[in-house]
This record gives C-alpha cells, structure tokens and sequence, in this order.
C-alpha cells in the first residue's frame, strides 16, 4: 500500500469515498483537522482477502498453482492501488473545482509562534516563569484596579466576609454619621491593612493619618471584649462600636489602658482611641490631659518604645521612625488640626509662625536630616508645665 | 461538452440526505453503533465534515497567514493567575476546559443563556474562560471573574483561604447545572428530575444501592445521582482493606506491585457487599421483619466523565491529617466489572475479569489529574492535562511544562477525571430507562 500522510481522504467504493478507521471519541470541531487516517492496514489486509476469497469462490481452487494465485493477488493489488490512486485524484479535482484547494497551503512562520516549547526553566510558550507578578484587573464590586495576586484578599474584604470587614465597615458608618469630610479617606481603610498593596506611593502620605487599625490585632486584645460583640463570631454582624467607653473601666483597668493605649476621647462617640500611644490622629497634649483628667495631676504619658507597627505600609524602617517623630513634634502642622488649636498650641510655646516655618523647611528636606527634628522634641517638652484642660471641641473638630 | 467531472451542490445534498436516511436504518436494527456521536437526538447521520461556503472561502482568501493546528501546538494550553490561594480553583478550571465532550459543547457556542442577568451565569462564563484558554494566547489568564461569581453564588466557599479542590468541584458543577436551563435538549416535562443540561449529560452517573435481606434475601434498589466517587484509602480509620495475598493481578493494565494499592483496588473495596451488623438492622420490606443485612454499592449509569476522589483528608475524632499513600492508577480504565450488571459474581467475592471482548462501553481514559503537595492546613495545588493522547503538562497556575506519562503516573493523585472512549447513540429505548431510574 502506498504511504499516505495524515489528511488525505483514501478510497472510493461504489460512489462513496471511504473515510479511514473512522473511530474518534470526539465529534471534530470546526478549528480542529477533520480526523483522517490513512486506510489502516488492518482494513486494506481484510479488504484484500476478501476478494481474494471471493475470486478463488470464482475459479475452482483444483486447477490453480501458485503463479495464477500470485497473478490474482496483483491484480487485486492493481485493483486498490488504483482506487485508492483514483479517489485522490477525485479529491484534488473536487477542490480546485469548488474553489478551496487553496486551503491546504498554511504559513509556516506563523505556525512556529505556535510550537511547544520544552525546555527546562521555559513554560511551553518560552516564556521565564514567576514573571507575572504584574498583572492586574478589575474588581466587579468596587471598580478598581487591583494586583491579580492580591484579588482574593481585597475581594474578601469587599464583599465584606473577611476577618476585619466588619469593624472596618462599623467604623466607617460610625464616622460617616458624624463627618461626611472624611468619608473618602476611610473608604480606602480596607486596602491599607492589605500587605503588598500596589497604589500609588503619593497617597500613602495623605492617609498616614489613620494608617493605624485602632481594632488591628497587634492592638491590646484584652480590651477588644469590652467593645460589643466580638467580630470574629459572624463577619455579617456589625460592631457597634470603635472605641471604648470609658464609663464601664474601673480605675485598675483605665490605668492599665492608658499605659499601652492613647486614650484620647473623641468628643462625637465620646469613646477613648484604642490606638497606639503614638497615634497619630492625637497629640501628646491631648493623651496627658486625658490621663491627667483620670488620673490625676501626677499622670504621666508613659515613654512609648520605638518599636515600629508596620502592618499597614511597607515603608522603610528610618522613614517610618522619622515620620512618627515629626509627627510627635510637629502638632500644629498635622493636617487635622484647624486653626484654632493651632493658634492655641502657639500660645502655649509663644514662637509663633517661626518654630512652624522651620518645621515645614524640615519636612521638605531630606528625610534623613534628624538634627532638625530635635529642637522640634525639645520644643514639645516645655508644654509639660501647662495646666491641665478639659479636652475643648476646638482640639478635636477634624480630628477623626 | 467538457466531459469534466461536475459537482452540482444540489445533487450532493440530495445523495447527502439519502445517504443519512440509509444511515438511521442501519442504526436501529444493529445492536452496536459504529459511529459516536453526542447524545443528541435526531442525530442518526455521519458526522458532516465542514465544507466551507463561499463567504468563508473570500475570507480565507483575503488571510493567507492560515496555520492547521497540530499536536505540538499551544493552543488550547493557557496559565492561570493565583488570585491568592486559589490554585484549588485553578486546577479544577484546567481539568473542566480539557474535558473533550465539554470543551465541544463551548467551543460550539452551544449555551444559550436563559439567567435574568446574563453577568451573573456561571455556565456564560465558562464559555468565556473557554475562549479565553484556547485562544493561544500566551500570557496566562487572570480568572477573577470566575472567582466573583462563584462567591457569590456558592456562599459557603466564599473567603480568602485555602479550600478543598474536590469542595469546589462539586460546588462548580452545580452553580453550572443551576444555570444551565436554557440548553436542556428535549425537556422531559413530566420529570423535573431528570435534568438534560450539559453537566448532567456528561457528569451525571447513577449509583445503585443495594440491601439484601439476609432472611428473605429480598432486595431493596435505590439509585442515586452522583457526580463523583470518593474512595477511602487503606490506612484511614475507615477502612477495611481484604488484602489477600496472591489475588488476581493486573486487572486494567496496572503495574501490580504487592503492597502497591491500585485504584482497581480502592474500586474493589467500594463495590465490595459489605454486611451491616446486628446493630443495624433494617426493616426488610418483603418479609416485614427487621433482619440484617447486606449492602453493596455498584454503579448502574456511567457518567461520560467519571471523576475519582481520594479521600486523603481525613477529619476523624481522633486526628486530622492527610494521607500521603500512593495509589497507582492507570491510564485505561474498564469499569465493567464495578457495574451494577456484573454484580452476580461478586456476590461469591470474586472480581470478574473485564475480557478482551470488543465491548467498549465501559471502557475510559485519563484525562486529567489534579494533585495536592503540603499537609491538611496548607497546601498546594498542581494539575496534570492531557492536550492529546500521550501528550502531557503540568499546569502550575500561571506555568505550563511539558510533562511525561511516568511523571503523571508516578504523582500522587487526589482528583482523577476519567473520559469514556466511545460515546454511544442514546436511542429512544434508552432514555426511556433513564427516565425511570431516576
């Protein structure tokens, strides 16, 4: 039998051609090579005993020797041969006919972009692994342009099912109850506890400010009971609330707080911050007099330890030092101050615009200037001395 | 004239047509079907090769850079971005666009859409993620999409962690099986039951159970819809394994190894009549009497896609921990002596021998196996994917290698997806017995 390659329609009996084994699992799709193999040998083999068979039923077997029975065999051969010959030819003269011959002839450059490749460290398109840490989409719920790799997290979170979705969603409606300025800023709360967050580096600074999850785990947990439910238990209820009222403490346990907690009250929920000691949506002035308010004059702010909480921003640990310290020093130029604690603050030191000028030339130099910064913690300490006050509404009107 | 050979358009449709009406009446009187179609009905015909039509041939003209799809090629293989620990997901989306019977059906654009909102249907989505897999790009695809929707249509697999694989499998089949109204094929009006979509045509098999009355030897049948079949494994607190020695080997081709357990054996052992204790005694409907009895599970409808899960997670009073057992599996697999039929010869404990009969009914190859590496907490998973016979990758989310036969047999297993080699005509007498099955 003559070789043919895969493609090629084989054979024509009685009008009909004949296909090949014609055994596939599947149905061809229209993208895939319609499956033609070759007549198999098995068919031809049976076709050509067939006949052989049925020519000998012709002739009496008595009379024959072996060249006859060789002459019958060729001629059998001659005979598919030729079909076979014949239904190829038919096949080429149908398509140019019908005008799809054309068909046949592919491009084999293009073709190559196609081939698997195998090699060790490739993918089969060539391509180096582990490169696509880059790709992006396009979340359904929010609309924004998030990391492919961290969808599943900020997806969670979105959708409010995750760990912290509900407290965050609680101090969100909190908040939004009483100041509709800030709205915007908190509705990218969630996305700053995701680590390995991929937007833009200039809107980290505006939203150093409430960086700091005052319900983060890393915060004091012994106090989260006293806070309502524990959100841990069903991520579809909300918390009530953000802080923590202080009514209910017993002396024991608001000393215990203040020492690892600001503690500052907020004059709308009238809740303490359950923030850090260096939280900075508070000064230091504001965490005296509230542990004056409830402990006396003899309250003293306890000495914050540097160690740095760096779950919200991957940040350099220098820049993140020097940030926490401008912000101690450099009150009355955070951006929630208005402009009447401002005034007050420069009462109490009596330098006025100048010590807040100099502060700003601080900023704008370089970050790793720390000489500067000193004067600004020497500055802060002479407020000790100042009589304690009741926290008035001007100190807190934008704070939160 | 010409004396040339003609081909007249109207002619060949008409010896088309005789040809197919010639072809039914040979399908009705013969007992096997030579050739395999979908399981649709009015189908009787030779498949029809594609001939193009005079627009196509224009088009075609107009784009010489044609390519003919070969075995080497990458169509149809395609990465898939981790969203965060979803490379659960990301196997089973692998496996599902390599099931042969499936990918025709999206790839024909077979679904139409019959959801209230088209962008939540799940089944719509598969169609996009078909195109997407085998449309040769080779920068992988970021399936997020597909993640949304299956949050919010299967709440209870929704959040950021780790999951089970085989959870989801069954999850995903069936949001799609919910969706998937608008492409029942002949809906049978009186059985709402007996669902005709496209899941359940390939993935829908039929587990019979049956409880012999050890009094009246009475049998009660039921047969349940299943979508897989989970297999304990020997060394689970479960299990009850009869490891004889110098039993029949190399039943389906495995390499049988002693001390090796094959996946015939994890069959042997779920198939097995199993004698439920005095402490279960069942009310026996013939004999009105509580008796023990006897239970054996057998298969009586073959799904087109046979999924196998081991149960390698095992959440036991006792202890939670993964069994990392390896379980041969072979390529070929003959499910004929699990079926319900072939339950006589069980009964005495002994497995009949599949023959080499031409009987191919229930004969089935692997297509796809997913695997997990790690431990119960945390984990990862890798799949491996038959693009063409012989012809196997790793699909690691975003990376696809080539692999070898020896690596997909020697790996693991967790989820393995078998595809039955010949599909068969379903004749009306046929579907007339589904109908009562179920």
């Amino acid at each position: 039998m003559p070789e043919l390659s895969s493609g090629q329609r084989v054979g024509r009996e009685s009008g009909r051609f004949l296909r090949c084994c014609g055994l596939t699992t599947t149905p061809p799709s229209p993208c895939v090579q319609p499956c033609c193999r070759p007549l198999c040998y098995e068919q031809s083999e049976r076709r050509l005993h067939k006949s052989l068979q049925m020519k000998m039923e012709e002739m009496s077997l008595s009379g024959l020797d072996n060249s006859k029975l060789e002459a019958i065999a060729q001629e059998i051969y001659a005979d598919l041969v030729e079909d076979s010959c014949l239904g190829f030819c038919f096949e080429v003269h149908r398509a140019v006919k019908c005008g799809y011959f054309f068909l046949d002839d592919t491009d084999p450059d293009s073709m190559k972009d196609f081939e698997i490749v195998d090699q060790p460290g490739l993918d089969i398109f060539g391509q180096v692994f582990n490169q696509w840490k880059s790709k992006e989409c396009v979340c359904p719920n929010c609309s924004r342009s998030i990391a492919a790799s961290r969808f599943a997290p900020h997806l969670e979170k979105c959708l409010g099912m995750g760990r912290n979705s509900s407290r965050i969603a609680n101090r969100r409606i909190a908040n939004s109850n009483n100041m509709n300025k800030s709205e915007s800023d908190q509705e990218d709360n969630d996305d700053i506890n995701d680590n390995d967050w991929s937007y833009g580096s200039e809107k980290k600074a505006k939203k150093r400010k409430s960086d700091k999850n005052p319900n983060s785990p890393r915060r004091s947990k012994s106090l989260k009971h006293k806070n309502g439910e524990l959100s841990n238990s069903d991520p579809f209820k909300y918390n009530n609330s953000t802080g923590i009222s202080y009514e209910t403490l017993g002396p024991e346990e608001l000393r215990s707080l203040l020492t690892t907690q600001c503690g500052v009250i907020s004059e709308h929920t009238k809740k303490m911050c359950t923030r850090s000691l260096r939280c900075p949506q508070h000064t230091d002035e504001q965490r005296r007099t509230v542990r004056i308010y409830f402990l006396g004059p003899s309250a003293v702010l306890p000495e914050v330890e540097s160690s740095l909480d760096n779950d919200s921003f991957d940040m350099t640990d220098s820049q993140a030092l020097i940030s926490r310290l401008q912000w101690d020093g450099s009150s009355d130029l955070s951006p929630s101050d208005s402009g009447s604690s401002k005034t007050s603050e420069n009462q109490g030191w009596g330098l006025g615009t100048n010590s807040s000028e100099s502060r700003k030339t601080k900023k704008k130099k370089s970050h790793l200037s720390l000489v500067g910064t000193a004067s600004g913690l020497g500055s802060n300490k002479k407020k000790k001395p100042k009589p304690p006050a009741p926290p008035t509404p001007s100190i807190y009107d934008d704070i939160n | 004239m010409c004396k040339d050979y003609v081909y007249d358009k109207d002619i060949e449709q008409i010896a088309k047509e005789e040809q197919g009406e010639a072809l039914k009446l040979q399908a009705s009187t013969s007992t096997e079907v030579s050739h395999q179609q979908c399981s649709v009905p009015g189908l009787g015909e030779k498949f029809p090769t594609w001939e193009t039509t005079k627009p196509e041939l224009e088009l075609l003209g107009h784009n010489p850079r044609r390519r003919r799809i070969t075995s080497s090629f990458t169509i149809g293989l395609r990465g898939l971005i981790n969203l965060g620990n979803t490379c659960f997901m990301n196997c089973i989306v692998q496996a599902l666009t390599h099931t042969p019977i499936l990918r025709d059906f999206f790839l024909s654009d077979r679904h139409r859409c019959e959801m209230p909102s088209p962008e939540l249907c799940l089944v719509c989505e598969m169609s996009s993620l078909f195109r997407e897999l085998y449309s040769g790009n080779p920068s992988p695809h970021v399936p997020y999409k597909l993640l949304h929707l299956v949050w919010i249509h299967a709440r209870h697999l929704a959040g950021y962690r780790q999951q089970d694989a085989h959870e989801f499998l069954i999850a995903a089949l069936d949001v799609l099986h919910r969706h998937c109204k608008g492409d029942e094929v002949g809906k049978a009006a009186n059985n709402p039951n007996h669902c005709n979509c496209i899941i359940d045509q390939i993935f829908t098999g039929g587990l019979q159970s049956d409880v012999t009355c050890q009094a009246c030897h009475g049998v009660s049948t039921t047969i349940d819809p299943c979508w897989d079949i989970s297999l304990d494994l020997p060394g689970s607190c479960t299990s009850f394994w009869p490891m004889s020695p110098g039993r029949e080997s190399s039943v389906n081709g495995e390499s049988h190894i002693p001390g090796i357990t094959t996946l015939t054996d994890c069959l042997r052992r779920f198939t097995r009549p199993e004698h439920l204790g005095s402490s279960a005694k069942i009310k026996c409907g013939s004999c009105q009497s509580y008796q023990e009895s006897t239970k054996q599970l057998t298969m009586n409808k073959l799904p087109v896609v046979a999924c196998f899960h081991f149960k390698r997670f095992e959440h036991s009073a006792k202890q939670r921990r993964k069994i990392t057992t390896y379980i041969s599996f072979p390529l070929e697999l003959d499910m004929t002596p699990f079926m319900a039929s072939s339950k006589e010869s069980r009964m005495n404990g002994q497995l009949q021998l599949p023959t080499n009969s031409g009987n191919n009914e229930n004969k089935y190859s692997l297509f796809a196996v997913v695997n997990h590496q790690g431990t119960l907490e945390s984990g990862h998973y890798t799949s491996f994917i038959r693009h063409h016979k012989d012809q196997w990758f790793k699909c690691d989310d975003a990376v696809i290698t080539k692999a070898s036969i020896k690596d997909v047999l020697d790996s693991e297993g967790y989820l393995l997806f078998y595809h039955k080699q010949v599909l068969e005509h379903e004749s009306e007498k046929v579907k007339e017995m589904n109908t009562q099955a179920y």
